[in-house]
């Protein structure tokens, strides 16, 4: 297993490198100066011919990338334009939103699609079946804010339920109870992922339920919804884990819609702000931060992945 | 009393919004510690059949449309889903064609042996394992002790239709249904797992449904044999009498020979044509069609089972031998 | 089986998909007919109706700065399916090509299947974002963008069914026929592809509408002015308290339309070939 674990992060490295290459690139491709980009209108000349030399911008280009590498390996990704402070503190500053609201919708995608998931393939054909799986197709049809903006009319400002915006931190006056703040925003995100959640899973054991190995399972005696969930279920759960996996990683970006709805400050709500500010250091940073989380994400699905079907070589 | 008897046996599968029969008036009996063979061709409907006395028709697109399956004295068919899995896999079990579909992929093979055995037998895990290693050295798997721990895709399929052997054997079944096991198999492991059934027998008693579409291995394993043909039992006797005295034109293609009864000795591979296709209604004789002994009425009308002798059946206008 | 008849077949069996395939026929009749239907100029202001509730002569009723709302959902339904099309024209022309050449010629699809993992590396709407950031708000650049963002996950699916492909005897018998790469690539593999790719097309039109509305919604997608429902939801949005319907509308719309193409994607999957049915990227 831990020959498997490193074999992939070593074949992953390449790729990390170009991305980051890429998102380095991304300052580059803006039409203008890098030095004024990252130091925005307000700097003067002097600062931006400092920053120049330091960015080493008279250097060919792969100089530039092996310096910005450095930084950033040691924690350093710029300093805002707006807040005036190093990026890496105020992406930091999102991410406990960003956190929280990922797994408050992974909760829900959890609960609500994988038993919808598993009583549709069960009850194929039926009724429940075709208004499940239906009305699944109808949830991923609808954009997010659309459905946040209804959420927000009927809970917050129609039933007064739950707050419509913002996001106290847990550590402020509240605490955990500060966490209602973030089920409609949860919700919203949820629903279209539990939809394709709910989907797969029903293809899935469909797929899986035409196997030999299920009816042996049948002619032991075994009560249907024994079959259903150790043999059918346990098995479909291998491509299903890599969607949940695909799903938790793409969150952090997808809230970016969800996040600027519920006005949260998270680090998607940030991307945005940051594009409409011209932060050119923030967005690159957020970036660069995004895409390595949703890779060590796809990493970690390919490791469970291979423990839950034997037989994946581990070698 | 026989210990299984099935009694006009009636299967039907449901096509658009008509339901087309597939089995019709299938009636057999197996005595305790007796081997039936069923033979045919693929689609005869003798699969179909085994699936329907186990139980497993159930979510699939075949009904049973009559009949009855005594087990033991029980109607099967009458019963609960409930009551019907109690019998499933304790008394009655089965094995399939394809061991290597037929474990799951993610279960080691001492988990999905000691799943048999929990399911009917109360005992502790520990006893569970143990009971699964001793069926797992009744099978003959060499080193079974390491074997228990061992994932299906880590053997072979001579070794996987073994395991699926000790897995029917869980709960010392009094009848073993055997869907073509070892059609999938090597001819030298083919020969292992068919004396490896026999010897079970020897030892436990039960009796065995077996399935094939060769002759050669019914010949060897069974004591009495049923043919099927397009969903009906065309030739149904003991097997010397049947091997002795073939009289369905079917069952002797089936063998690969046809004796010329009045004209120069010729020799055929196999029955011209195929088995025509549920759709196709066939007038007469579902036979005829491919019968190098075909005349007038096999055309027209169809033959009801006859007896040949007390204990041949043949459902046939012309059988052959009986020179009439 | 032939595309068309197979689609005939389904449509005759799914209701479902016949229902998502006549929505899809009016939204088509509106973007064509668009001038000719649409009551009022959808972009003409009138300070004198603005925010009026549904009824006579404004039948989605008016928006806050008075604009018919039934004329903009009308000419919207262009920019439905221009982006829609649009996306998919480049995404299956694009990622069909760079899929099909990596599987077919192993050694260019090392390096090529390595940037379309680079890209990969991206979240979809995160990938949409920085190039729409690096780009002007247009309608070409947000097609091309959707365009591009489609065009990695169509390459990598076509690249899978195409190594599926190769394998086949047919395949291979070509191959030692002589036949040279071009006829094997486009006259033997390519057939085959055809109808997976078109359920893929659906799907990604699909996706292409939600991923639009999206970036019309965060004020980065078409220009504010063209009449798009993501822009009008976008632009309307804080009047919701006080003219619910003009979300509902173009909000019904969008969902209407994007159910209705992963209906008929869904209903398509059924008669592809099965090896290629866990390969498609849809719902």
């Amino acid at each position: 297993m831990l020959n498997y674990a490193l074999n992939r992060v070593l074949t992953l490295v390449p790729t990390l490198l170009a991305a980051s290459f890429l998102v380095f690139m991304f300052i580059h491709l803006i039409p203008g100066d890098p030095a004024s980009i990252l130091l925005g209108d307000t700097a003067t000349p002097e600062e931006v011919a400092e920053l120049s030399r330091e960015l080493g911008l008279d250097e060919p280009l792969w100089t530039q990338y092996v310096l910005w590498l450095g930084n950033v390996l040691q924690g350093d990704l710029g300093t805002s334009v707006f807040f005036r402070e190093p990026v890496l503190s105020v992406i930091a500053g999102g991410a406990e939103t960003s956190i929280l609201l990922a797994t408050m919708t992974m909760f829900w995608i959890v609960v609500f699609g994988v038993p919808i998931g598993i009583i549709s393939a069960t009850r194929h054909g039926s009724w429940v079946d075709q208004a499940t799986s239906g009305g699944a197709m109808l949830f991923a049809s609808v954009p997010t804010f659309w459905l946040g903006l209804y959420l927000i009319l009927i809970f917050s400002v129609g039933l007064g339920w739950f707050p419509s915006s913002g996001f106290p931190s847990l550590a402020d006056e509240g605490g955990v109870s500060n966490l209602r703040y973030l089920v409609l925003p949860s919700l919203t995100l949820a629903a279209p992922n539990a939809a394709l959640i709910i989907r797969l899973i029903r293809a899935s054991m469909l797929d899986v339920s035409r196997e030999d190995h299920v009816r042996t399972a049948r002619a032991k005696g075994l009560h249907p919804v024994r079959v259903a969930i150790k043999h059918v279920f346990r098995n479909a759960l291998i491509a299903v884990s890599a969607a949940f996996g695909f799903t938790f990683a793409a969150l952090v970006s997808e809230a970016v819609v969800t996040e600027t709805v519920f006005s949260l400050p998270g680090i998607g709500r940030l991307v945005v702000q940051s594009i409409l500010r011209r932060d050119y250091p923030v967005i690159q940073g957020v970036i660069l931060i995004i895409v390595v989380f949703y890779m060590a994400i796809n990493l970690l699905v390919d490791l469970a992945y291979a423990s839950l079907d034997p037989r994946v070589s581990l070698k | 009393m026989a210990l299984l008897d099935i009694r006009n046996l009636d299967l039907r599968i449901a096509r658009g919004s008509e339901l087309l029969p597939v089995v019709q008036g299938v009636s057999f009996a197996v005595e305790e510690n007796e081997t039936l063979g069923i033979v045919g061709e693929s689609g005869c409907g003798k699969s179909l059949t085994a699936l329907a006395i186990m139980g497993l028709l159930e979510g699939s697109a075949v009904r049973i449309a009559g009949g009855s399956v005594h087990f033991q004295g029980r109607d099967l068919l009458t019963l609960s889903p409930e009551e019907r899995r109690r019998v499933m896999g304790d008394q009655m079990a089965m094995i399939f064609q394809e061991p290597m579909t037929s474990l799951n992929p993610v279960y080691r093979v001492g988990d999905q042996i000691r799943e048999a055995i929990l399911q009917h037998r109360s005992m502790s895990r520990r006893q569970a394992h143990d009971r699964a290693l001793d069926l797992l050295e009744l099978v003959r798997i060499p080193d079974p002790v390491r074997r228990i721990d061992s994932f299906p895709h880590q053997m072979s399929g001579g070794q996987r239709q073994r395991v699926m052997i000790a897995m029917a054997l869980a709960c010392d079944p009094k009848l073993l249904i055997a869907d073509e096991p070892t059609t999938a198999l090597d001819v030298t492991v083919q020969k292992e797992v068919l004396e490896l059934m026999r010897g079970l027998q020897t030892r436990t008693g039960m009796s065995i449904v077996l399935i094939s579409h060769d002759l050669g291995v019914i010949s060897e394993t069974c004591d009495k044999v049923a043919v099927m043909y397009r969903g009906r039992i065309v030739e149904q006797a003991s097997t010397s009498t049947l091997f002795s005295n073939m009289s369905h034109p079917y069952t002797l293609g089936l063998l690969g020979s046809i004796p010329a009864t009045d004209h120069d000795v010729e020799w055929l591979d196999a029955i011209p044509g195929r088995v025509p296709t549920l759709d196709e209604a066939v007038p007469g004789c579902a036979f005829h069609p491919r019968c190098f002994a075909a005349k007038g009425s096999c055309r027209t009308v169809d033959p009801g089972a006859a007896a040949v002798s007390p204990a041949h059946f043949v459902r046939c206008h012309f059988p052959q031998g009986s020179s009439s | 089986m032939s595309v068309p008849l197979s689609i005939a077949l389904v449509f005759r069996r799914r209701a479902l998909a016949t229902f998502g395939m006549c929505w899809l026929l009016i939204v088509g009749i509106a973007a064509i007919g668009a001038p000719l239907l649409a009551p009022f100029d959808p972009l003409e202001f009138d300070p004198f109706v603005r925010l009026s509730d549904p009824g006579w002569p404004h039948l989605f009723g008016t928006d806050h700065f008075g604009r018919d709302s039934l004329s903009r959902a009308i000419y919207g339904a262009r920019m439905a399916i221009l982006i829609g099309s649009g996306s998919v024209l480049i995404a299956l022309v694009a990622g069909g090509l760079i899929g099909m050449l990596s599987a077919y010629f192993v050694r260019l699809g090392h390096l090529l299947m390595r940037i379309v993992d680079v890209l990969m590396a991206f979240p979809a709407l995160l990938l949409a974002l920085v190039l729409m950031t690096l780009l002007e708000r247009s309608v070409l650049n947000t097609v091309i963008v959707i365009g591009i963002v489609y065009a990695t996950t169509t390459a990598r699916i076509v690249f899978g069914m195409t190594l599926k492909l190769k394998r086949d005897v047919f395949v291979d018998a070509a191959i030692c026929s002589g036949a040279r790469h071009a006829s094997v690539l486009f006259r033997h593999i390519l057939p085959n592809l055809v109808s997976p790719m078109l359920v893929q097309a659906s799907f990604i039109f699909a996706f292409a509408q939600l991923q639009a509305a999206a970036l019309d919604f965060l004020g980065l997608g078409l220009p504010p002015e063209v009449p798009s429902w993501g822009n009008m939801l976008s632009e309307e949005r804080i009047y919701v308290t006080r003219a619910p319907w003009l979300l509902i509308f173009p909000g019904a719309l969008i969902i209407l339309s994007v159910f209705s193409m992963n209906l008929v994607g869904d209903a398509l999957r059924d008669n592809i070939d099965p090896r290629f049915k866990n390969d498609i990227a849809g719902v």
